[in-house]
């Protein structure tokens, strides 16, 4: 049996995967808009503040960026391979179920009501944006479970309802926000990579990585979602449990991720389905690789837009966009056409 | 007195001398700012610190020699690698979610940052004070402010022996926005003599619809100048837009004006020549002596 | 013999006006080979769909291993029952080892990797479908009876004691129409597992099965051996049609005949 995913197999797979990011991640720590040298780096942060820039850039910019970066590509990459498990769609992504616009409305409320309260060192927007991110997720399947027993369709039908609703919220409450705070609030949601303190780059990590992880647990079982809940339930996986368990858990990281940067574009769609294509659907291989590379990506997109119109800088969106869709579509005519895929 | 008590007394004094020496040698240390808005930039230069300004916004513009300092990133999104490595000793900044968290990264580093909320003419003041009083210069502080203050009042004064003119004032005309009672826009308006048509709303710069145009029987209709076409063109695209609406008093008596956007919309030190300019329109017959034309004609009729 | 499945009082309906079963009960000996036979609409399909546990009966019960159908966990329930359905092409382009493993997913432990054991029965259940040589194909590169038999693969992977399988054979050719249901028999007879196959081709069902199940299309039933249930008369007021009837050695064959068939005396 020359096909079937072996553990050492997997393992080598994440170890080259990992390599790769790790590679990323150091390059991409050495490039920016100022010219750093490494040696100037460990010389330490000096006497006075702001003596040694070399140091204060790498440590206190690059480094919680590219670690932002990274985080929010593994959440985005792991939930858009969960959510295209569960409604058994290579279309779908980590949005698509109400996440954005909860996120969009909870950081509509926060400029609002004037919220100035922080959360774990976050803002007061990116509070909101994960607390309303997780709310709507859950009234997708509540109202999906009520509207039909939450089926795929139910699930999406909900969450096209439910999007459209809160848009028209959001619209209504665009004309009570004061100005300035309402162009704050969107350029927020167009998604950034900010410079975050360590210790919520920390708790962000350890709720990821954790989401991940409980993730990988059944990412076999996700395997066998894809033959629809009827095969499911004669192939011994519950798939109302799974489903919910799974939904839940990647809106969680979503939700976290959202809350860290906005919201990025195209990463949760292109790097599962790029993913899949190279190393094939077992989900117990695509979900940790994807997450990897995924955070690859994110770091390789945000770098690209730190530096490429410098001094000005462009949302990691817009380059996401850019670079994802021919990479995509490059990917696509090379393996789709081969009788079998590469493993 | 005690011999001892005065060698104690002695002692004391020279090192709260020492001390306060100290202190008046940091803050007047200060020797390289960096400045990320541009009507912050123009409250630094007008204070006489241009020299010691090592880093601008893309957006900083003026005066001239502001736009020839080093960029450090747009208005909106910051550079903080620039920032950083322009070593600055004072960084001046607002105080809006994008600058905030800038704001804390370099706070991270040790750099000292000012954030300002600067939205209204008090707060422009105070904006004022506290930019000097980081850089040490407290001394020039006051008299820029005072100086503002007192040009700011001349016009009201003199606007206030005049009628209100009822006042509609355009952001922006396609999808149409005008500005509000909350804004600093409107306490020019007041100050300068005239009277925002708008009743208040929620959002400060609101759209609003035809009919409310067309029922407020605005007097003067002054345009804010958008982008960076021409002002002539922009007048003649004005007219033609605003003729549709040929019942207001405005239109019937050809008080529409676009206005050159960035001394009034910029809450700095030249907003008086703003509130001059504006009065000028609003009550031609008693500011007619142009008394600080310094910038040139600032309007286009 | 103790029996497998016991089916009683049941009745299922899909909407007020579509009562499909009406007070269906009957017993099925462990180890027996039961085929359910009937016209379009009678409930063949709904029927196997109760008894795998997917759908829950309006009324009546399901026993399996004198245990109500109800009490099995979905992972115990897998481990009795594998299911057999309509071939189809999933979203994701898994190969056919790939599909055929997943019937182990009752049996993976907590790191979900197949073991030696899971791989011998996956390999085994390739070969006793005659599938090995495409095996690391992907499934939508296969005919449809070559999918079909990798569907019956996984179902062998699984190594239930029952097997349901709704119509195993509608795609495949003759030589594999009649390999499938060998193979079947001899899972019967060989490891006592008992199957329960819905068929459309009333000659394999005389062939092959102990018990027949006939299901009308006005919720009437008839169950018993096949020699009993499988007559002309029968055949002709269930299904609407007559049939030539012939026997050859134990088994009656019959022959459904049209009003335009050659030879037809009318």
């Amino acid at each position: 049996m020359t096909e079937l995913l072996t553990p050492k197999s997997l393992i080598s797979k994440i170890a080259l995967c990992l390599a790769v990011l790790v590679v990323v991640m150091f390059v991409c720590s050495l490039v920016g808009t100022q010219k750093i040298s490494l040696s100037a780096v460990f010389a330490g942060p000096g006497d006075t503040p702001g003596q040694n820039t070399d140091y204060d850039i790498f440590v206190r910019v690059r480094i919680p960026r590219i670690i932002l970066a990274a985080l929010v590509g593994a959440a985005l990459a792991a939930s858009g391979v969960v959510l295209q498990a569960i409604l058994r769609n290579p279309l779908a992504e980590p949005y698509i179920l109400g996440i954005s616009s909860g996120a969009a409305l909870g950081v509509m409320t926060a400029a609002i009501a004037g919220i100035s309260w922080s959360f774990v060192g976050g803002s007061p927007m990116a509070a909101m944006a994960f607390l309303f991110a997780i709310g709507t997720v859950w009234l997708v399947w509540f109202t999906g479970h009520l509207a039909g027993g939450s089926t795929v369709t139910s699930l999406l039908l909900a969450g096209v309802v439910i999007n459209a609703f809160f848009s028209a919220v959001i619209m209504l409450m665009t004309s009570l926000i004061d100005s300035e705070q309402l162009r704050s609030t969107i350029m927020w949601l167009m998604g950034s990579i900010g410079e975050k303190d360590f210790s919520t780059l920390l708790a962000s990590a350890i709720f990821i990585i954790a989401g991940i992880a409980v993730l990988f647990t059944i990412s076999q079982k996700l395997n066998v979602l894809a033959f629809g809940a009827g095969e499911a339930r004669s192939l011994g996986v519950n798939p109302r449990k799974i489903t919910l368990v799974a939904f839940a858990l990647a809106s969680f990281i979503t939700a976290v991720a959202v809350g860290l940067s906005g919201l990025v574009g195209f990463v949760g769609l292109v790097v599962p389905h790029s993913v899949r294509l190279v190393f094939g659907p077992d989900h117990r291989q695509l979900l940790p690789t994807s997450a990897l590379l995924g955070a690859a990506f994110v770091v390789i997109c945000d770098t690209i837009a730190r530096t490429i119109i410098a001094p000005a800088q462009l949302p990691v969106g817009v380059i996401t966009a850019i670079i994802g869709g021919p990479v995509f579509l490059i990917l696509l005519s090379r393996y789709s056409k081969k009788v079998g895929n590469l493993r | 007195m005690n011999h001892r008590l005065h060698r104690v007394l002695v002692i004391v004094f020279t090192i709260a001398l020492v001390l306060l020496a100290i202190e008046y040698a940091f803050a007047s240390e200060i020797q390289r700012i960096v400045s990320l808005s541009p009507n912050l930039t123009e409250i630094v230069f007008a204070l006489g610190l241009g020299d010691r300004v090592v880093g601008v916004s893309n957006n900083c513009d003026w005066p001239v020699e502001a736009k020839q300092k080093p960029k450090m990133g747009t208005f909106w999104q910051p550079n903080t690698e620039a920032i950083i490595a322009a070593k600055p000793d004072l960084v001046v900044c607002e105080s809006f979610l994008q600058h905030k968290e800038v704001a804390e990264t370099l706070k991270r580093v040790g750099l000292p940052v000012v954030s300002l909320h600067a939205e209204s003419i008090e707060e422009l003041y105070n904006a004022i004070t506290q930019i000097g009083s980081a850089a040490g210069c407290s001394d020039k502080a006051e008299p820029l402010a005072a100086k503002i203050k007192s040009e700011l009042n001349q016009i009201r004064i003199k606007a206030s022996s005049a009628k209100k003119v009822k006042v509609l004032w355009v952001m922006e005309t396609e999808k149409l926005r005008v500005a509000g009672i909350k804004t600093f826009i409107n306490e020019i308006i007041e100050l300068a003599g005239g009277q925002n048509v708008i009743a208040p709303t929620g959002d400060q710069y609101p759209s609003v619809g035809t009919e409310t145009i067309l029922t407020s029987g605005a007097e003067v209709i002054i345009q804010s100048a958008m982008g960076t076409e021409d002002i002539t063109k922009q007048q003649e695209a004005a007219d033609k837009f605003w003729n549709r609406f040929a019942n207001l008093p405005a239109v019937k008596d050809k008080k529409v004006y676009v206005i050159e956007a960035d001394t009034v919309l910029r809450l700095g030190p030249r907003l008086p020549d703003g509130a001059m300019a504006v009065a000028k329109l609003l009550h031609p017959e008693l500011f007619s002596q142009p008394k600080d034309q310094n910038q040139g004609d600032q309007t286009h009729k | 013999m103790s029996i497998c499945i016991q089916v009683e009082n049941l009745g299922f309906s899909y909407g007020p006006q579509a009562q499909i079963l009406k007070n269906l009960s009957f017993e099925i000996p462990a180890g027996t080979f039961l085929s359910i036979a009937g016209p379009n609409g009678a409930g063949k399909t709904t029927l196997l769909n109760l008894l795998s546990g997917l759908l829950k009966p309006a009324s009546g019960s399901i026993e399996i291993d004198s245990k109500p159908i109800t009490s099995y966990s979905v992972r115990q329930l897998a481990k009795k029952i594998a299911v057999v359905r309509q071939e189809f092409i999933p979203v994701f382009e898994f190969s056919a080892a790939e599909v055929v493993s997943m019937a182990r997913t009752p049996y993976l432990g907590a790191l979900a990797f197949e073991t030696d054991a899971d791989r011998e029965a996956i390999a085994k259940a390739l070969e006793m479908t005659d599938t090995t040589r495409f095996s690391d194909r992907p499934l939508g590169h296969l005919s449809g009876g070559e999918r079909q038999r990798i569907f019956i693969a996984r179902a062998l992977a699984q190594q239930t004691p029952i097997l349901l399988l709704d119509e195993p054979t509608s795609f495949l050719d003759m030589k594999h129409q009649v390999g499938i249901y060998d193979l079947l028999k001899k899972m019967q007879i060989e490891k006592q597992k008992t199957i329960v196959s819905v068929t459309h081709d009333i000659n394999l069902a005389a062939q092959y099965s102990d018990l027949v199940l006939l299901l009308s299309a006005d919720g009437g039933y008839n169950f018993g051996p096949t020699r009993e249930i499988l007559t002309t008369e029968r055949i002709e007021r269930v299904f609407g049609v007559r049939t030539f009837s012939a026997q050859i050695g134990q088994t009656k064959f019959f022959f459904p005949l049209g009003r335009f068939t050659k030879n037809h005396s009318s």
